[in-house]
């Protein structure tokens, strides 16, 4: 059994250790290249090593959630496109299944396929983006970092390509509803996935030798250690979990879209470092790629949507009731708290809650950083990929 | 024997669980509650929701008295959820007239910051909470804007 | 010929040749890493982009010269100058050209200054170039740019030790401090670091230490921690504007020229080559070029380490091989295999 160092008091009283003001207190942010976004962390620092670490989110707070108070239920989902903005198609699912079961509608099998390839396409380009700003906090924006960068979001462009083929949009998709989706697939679509799917595999192995050697593996291992019991109690979803050698992921413990359909290997590492938590994503994306690959080949036909008229007030007036759905989205999982019946003759949401997964992640350097050395702080925080806009919505 | 029925041996609970929403537990009863839950299993942390019911004068039928004002009252649910196979969720409510609740810090580690956005934005005060500042808005700022009666036309600041 | 003459002769086209070779290694090196990264990099100021260089002097130049408010500006305005100075400085003692000297053996020649003890006027140099740095981070008064500074000072003594060390290697082998002599003794008993001699293991060795320490000195990646900007952000040249950051940015650029001139001196023969003497100034732009290359290439492919793992590869294991190499070499000359 592994014994991990004992958990730190984030609350300690700085000055009381301090009373002469000895330490340097150096504020990481907002404005910094590596906190990926406008993320504030004050530490206190004894030389190089980290005593205290106070994380500010909230410089990218936008409101979200007042905002959808006031719109209805099918003018949400391209707001929802905006919070996690690297991940933006499961962003849309998640809002969209809280909605479907608090309006009790039922999705059509094809879209609920089409759902889960595009999931899994988006969980790859997520993983694409954190693996090359990653090295890019540890090798720097002059530096190997910036090469493997540049190769990472060579291959995401590929998928955001295929997005372009089904949407029209590269990002901003707008293209799930309660219900179903909008648009439907095009012809040759699953040939092009295909041949993204084979062009991206061997680079994966390309990438894993980039991301072999000494320099990289020192600066990783044991390196922000987070237990998994504080893990559970902190929160923390996805690849941060699974990082911490907890076997959970609700693609395979509670399947929604068209997971039932396919058997979801997760990957899971007890390394509890920052090492863990690459080879869990590096993982996740081969075996994404494993599942599109076997998605393609059960696209059932039908409709996209349901043949309920989405659009119609009279049946979101009924909506009431408090519904919590969650999904797994690249970063753990997105959920959504809603309490119908509000606003717009009761179309629109009373309270949306958003649960999302980096808050939750971020949260967490506070516990991490004290004891490691300032050059850590970019290593912790990218591992655990926190979106800006999803911290702060 | 499901985890609602375990609950309802030690709690003051209905006989079904409410259709459509999470049960509602007096709040004296919360943090017990939560507790139960965490040695149940229930041992991932999921979020905290607080939601604003302001005092309202309900519509009135044809030709009778209208009701009596509704109190002001707050709802604050929490989430949490089992790992590994099979995993679940259990969500329960706890609504207060005055926007006091005990916190959950000491179970869950995670209901620090999650607390904190739910005092900043609704304007919940969770009692015992080591460090009740505001997470989103600034330190400054006047009102909890996801309150109902939050004005959001309304010009709240020199600069805007 | 007068020293002095002497000096404006040679030293005029080894300052235009520093000057232009740093300016073109922007651009070339900018060329290069859009290869290495599926982009093309600078290709439309000029043929190539070539003109490249220019246009960001000419846009540095342009820039709004800050000081910050609570900067000490006396500091702050003299900590640029001294960098690119140290450099050439140090350039003075390496021998570019080879001749065939009076007696018809092989000499080096091209050196500004053909001091006797080059070797020591480069270290010392060498050892000098902390201060500017640490000046800069320290007059700045910011909290980032002072933590560089004390990085750099960390880092600058510490990898001076092995650099020193192993320099004495190639003293030892040709008994003299003499840059010259040392490139003589290369021409006619091979290379330091490749020849067939047993010498040339402990050669070997020690030019890879010695290049190792000169990335540090020079802040290469994978030890540019002060620099490092992912946590520093430019480290001590956050606060410098236009001009100043642009000198700082030459300086290291002509660093890493220098270093690998005298990597290719000490360890790979420097102008010595086979073919005739005239050619050894291509020999000499050669390899420098091709070590300037490596470094490129390490620095477009490496991560970087932390400043206390780098701390331990100096202390733990390049400071303890170094001390070896010498004691090795000084019994490879004693016992006469050398």
């Amino acid at each position: 059994m592994r014994t991990f160092p004992a958990r730190v008091d984030p609350h300690f009283d700085i000055e009381e250790y301090d009373p002469e003001a000895d330490l340097m207190a150096l504020n990481m942010g907002p404005q910094h290249p590596s906190t990926h976004g406008v993320f504030r962390i004050k530490l206190f620092l004894d030389g190089e090593t980290i005593v205290k670490a106070v994380g500010y989110p909230g410089y990218l707070h936008r409101g979200v959630e007042k905002l959808c108070e006031k719109l209805t239920y099918v003018q949400i989902t391209p707001i929802f496109d905006k919070h996690d903005y690297v991940a933006p198609m499961t962003n849309e699912q998640a809002v969209n299944m809280a909605f479907e079961k608090l309006l009790g509608l039922e999705v059509p099998m094809r879209a609920r396929v089409l759902r889960t390839i595009l999931a899994e396409l988006q969980r790859i380009a997520s993983h694409l983006l954190w693996l090359g700003t990653f090295t890019l906090d540890i090798g720097g924006t002059i530096g190997g970092g910036a090469s493997l960068m540049m190769y990472t979001f060579r291959e995401r462009e590929m998928i955001l390509d295929l997005f372009e083929m089904l949407t029209g949009c590269r990002f901003h998709y707008n293209t799930h509803s309660p219900g179903g989706n909008r648009h439907d697939i095009p012809e040759g679509w699953e040939t092009a996935v295909k041949a993204v799917l084979d062009a991206i595999e061997p680079r994966l192995d390309e990438y894993d030798a980039l991301c072999d050697n000494d320099i990289f593996l020192v600066r990783t291992k044991d390196i922000g250690v987070l237990p998994p019991d504080l893990a559970l109690e902190l929160g923390q979803t996805g690849p941060v979990l699974r990082g911490s050698g907890i076997d959970h992921d609700l693609r395979r413990d509670a399947p929604y879209h068209a997971y039932d359909l396919v058997n979801v290997k997760v990957a899971v590492d007890d390394g509890c470092d920052c090492l863990a938590r690459y080879r869990v994503r590096v993982a996740e994306m081969r075996e994404s790629l494993r599942l599109v690959r076997e998605l393609l080949t059960m696209i059932p036909g039908g409709p996209i949507i349901g043949s309920k008229p989405i659009k119609s007030l009279v049946q979101f007036k009924a909506a009431k009731g408090q519904v919590y759905v969650g999904i797994e989205t690249p970063r753990g999982e997105l959920g959504t708290y809603l309490i119908g019946g509000g606003d717009q003759r009761g179309a629109a949401p009373y309270r949306l809650k958003i649960r999302p997964p980096s808050l939750h992640a971020v949260a967490a350097v506070e516990y991490l950083l004290p004891g490691h050395m300032l050059s850590d702080v970019v290593t912790v925080l990218g591992s655990l990929d926190p979106i800006m806009g999803e911290v702060d919505r | 024997m499901s985890i609602y029925e375990q609950l309802r041996e030690r709690f003051d609970l209905p006989e079904e669980p409410p259709e459509g929403e999470p049960v509602v537990i007096p709040v004296d009863q919360h943090v017990a509650f939560a507790t139960a839950l965490k040695e149940a299993g229930f041992t991932l942390y999921v979020t905290v929701c607080a939601a604003h019911f302001p005092s309202v004068q309900p519509k009135a039928k044809k030709g009778e008295e209208p009701p009596p004002m509704t109190t002001e009252a707050w709802e604050v649910a929490t989430v949490l959820r089992s790992v590994g196979t099979g995993s679940e969720t259990f969500a329960w409510r706890v609504r207060v007239e005055r926007p006091v609740v005990p916190t959950l810090y000491s179970l869950f580690a995670g209901a620090d910051w999650q607390e904190r956005e739910q005092y900043d934005l609704v304007g919940v005060v969770f009692e015992n909470h080591p460090d009740m500042r505001r997470l989103m808005m600034p330190e400054d700022w006047d009102g909890h804007p996801l309150r109902k009666d939050y004005a959001i036309d309304t010009r709240v600041a020199p600069w805007r | 010929m007068s020293p002095v003459v002497h000096a404006l002769v040679i030293g005029i086209p080894l300052v235009t040749f520093l000057m232009g070779g740093a300016a073109v290694a922007t651009w070339w090196e900018r060329r290069f890493a859009g290869r290495m990264q599926t982009r093309f990099g600078p290709n439309r100021v000029g043929p190539a982009g070539l003109l490249q260089p220019v246009a960001d002097a000419l846009k540095m130049m342009q820039k709004e010269d800050i000081v910050p408010r609570d900067a000490d500006r006396t500091l702050f305005n003299l900590a640029p100058l001294f960098p690119p100075f140290l450099v050439i400085a140090s350039a003075a003692v390496i021998p570019f050209a080879a001749t065939v000297g009076t007696d018809g053996a092989f000499e080096a020649t091209g050196a500004v200054a053909a001091l006797d003890i080059g070797i020591l006027w480069v270290m010392s140099l060498a050892g000098l170039m902390v201060f500017p740095v640490w000046i800069a981070g320290w007059a700045a008064n910011n909290k980032y740019t002072l933590l560089s500074g004390m990085r750099m000072v960390a880092q600058g003594i510490s990898y001076e030790i092995p650099m020193i060390m192993t320099a004495m290697v190639p003293v030892i082998f040709a008994g003299s401090l003499s840059l010259s002599d040392i490139v003589a003794y290369q021409d006619a008993n091979g290379w330091n670091a490749l020849s067939l001699s047993p010498s040339a293991l402990v050669g070997a060795v020690a030019a890879l230490v010695f290049f190792l320490a000169s990335l540090a000195e020079a802040n290469r990646i994978p030890f540019d921690i002060p620099e490092a900007e992912s946590e520093l952000i430019a480290g001590v040249m956050v606060e410098y504007t236009g001009i100043k950051f642009g000198i700082f940015m030459l300086a290291e650029y002509l660093h890493t020229i220098v270093a690998s001139a005298l990597t290719a001196v000490l360890f790979f023969g420097g102008p010595s080559g086979p073919g005739p003497e005239f050619l050894g100034i291509a020999w000499m732009l050669g390899k420098t070029g091709a070590l300037f290359v490596l470094i490129y290439w390490i620095r477009w492919s490496l991560y970087r380490l932390r400043s206390d793992q780098l701390m331990d590869l100096c202390w733990r294991v390049l400071v303890p091989l170094s001390l070896f190499l010498v004691m090795a070499a000084a019994v490879l000359v004693a016992g006469g295999f050398a």
